[in-house]
């Protein structure tokens, strides 16, 4: 079990502060066992009214549908509130995914933290 | 094997290699199931980005099946055929032995279940070329089709 656990663990979720833009730098799996500590993370954002946040996705190695409905569910939550949730995704299998969900036009998706931030 | 979901026309003898892969039903064990068929995507000579579908695929499979906190087992058969690789997954409990039974899906404890169940199929439908659910079976099953066109051919 030792071995999983440090497979698992992978996940990881820190916060920086670009021009007062909160930038959720992700990295690791994203799916049914780690997204809901990324929901609780988004909605926490949501709730304290941050105008604008970004998901660093870049460091990310996996998502699944349910990670995605986190992301659908955050930026319906920001967007209510006029503000934004936009991805950087430089994957291409990430890429793919929001692709073939059609989500990569629900979503502002920048190839780089910068370019998200600036908008 | 017999015939799964209708899919199977192969006849005569099985013929293909399996790798089978039983696990308790829970959430945080779906990595195995995914590495697993990252294993099984190799030996059948997939690309870097079909073995990548495949990991995303056999994920979405038993998020079909896997419940959290629910008791119960899935069983992984992954089969490398000649033309294609089938993975079929049923879920086991006491409860689905005497009258069949599906777990709520793990995605609906995360809220906007319908959300994420609408995702899921649609990835699964982009990256498989079948796939289906039986959840009135005893014991509930879930399957994939994809077939083997060789290293990174779209």
């Amino acid at each position: 079990m030792e071995s999983l656990e440090m497979t698992t663990a992978d996940f990881g979720i820190s916060d920086e502060d670009r021009n007062g833009v909160t930038v959720l730098n992700l990295r690791g799996e994203i799916d049914v066992s780690t997204a809901p500590e990324l929901r609780q993370r988004l909605t926490a954002l949501a709730e304290d009214h941050q105008p604008l946040v970004v998901a660093n996705l870049t460091q990310v190695t996996f998502v699944d549908s349910t990670a995605l409905g986190v992301l659908v569910s955050a930026v319906k939550q920001f967007r209510s509130d006029g503000g934004d949730l936009r991805l950087v995704v430089t994957q291409p299998h990430i890429t793919k995914v929001l692709e073939v969900t059609g989500l990569n036009s629900v979503f502002g998706v920048f190839a780089s933290t910068a370019e998200a931030v600036a908008g | 094997m017999s015939a799964v979901g209708g899919s199977n026309n192969e006849t005569g003898p099985d013929l293909a290699e399996h790798i089978e892969l039983s696990m308790p039903a829970l959430p945080e064990l779906l990595v195995l199931a995914r590495m697993t068929a990252a294993t099984v995507a190799s030996r059948a000579d997939f690309g870097y980005d079909q073995v990548e579908d495949l990991r995303l695929a056999i994920d979405e499979l038993c998020l079909r099946l896997v419940g959290a906190g629910k008791e119960g087992r899935l069983h992984i058969d992954y089969a490398l055929r000649a033309e294609f690789v089938e993975i079929v997954v049923t879920y086991h409990s006491e409860d689905n032995v005497t009258r069949g039974y599906v777990p709520e899906s793990a995605a609906d404890d995360l809220g906007g279940g319908g959300v994420v169940n609408e995702l899921s199929g649609a990835i699964l439908d982009a990256l498989v070329d079948e796939h289906g659910i039986d959840d009135v079976s005893i014991p509930p099953r879930a399957w994939l089709k994809v077939r083997r066109r060789g290293p990174d051919v779209d």
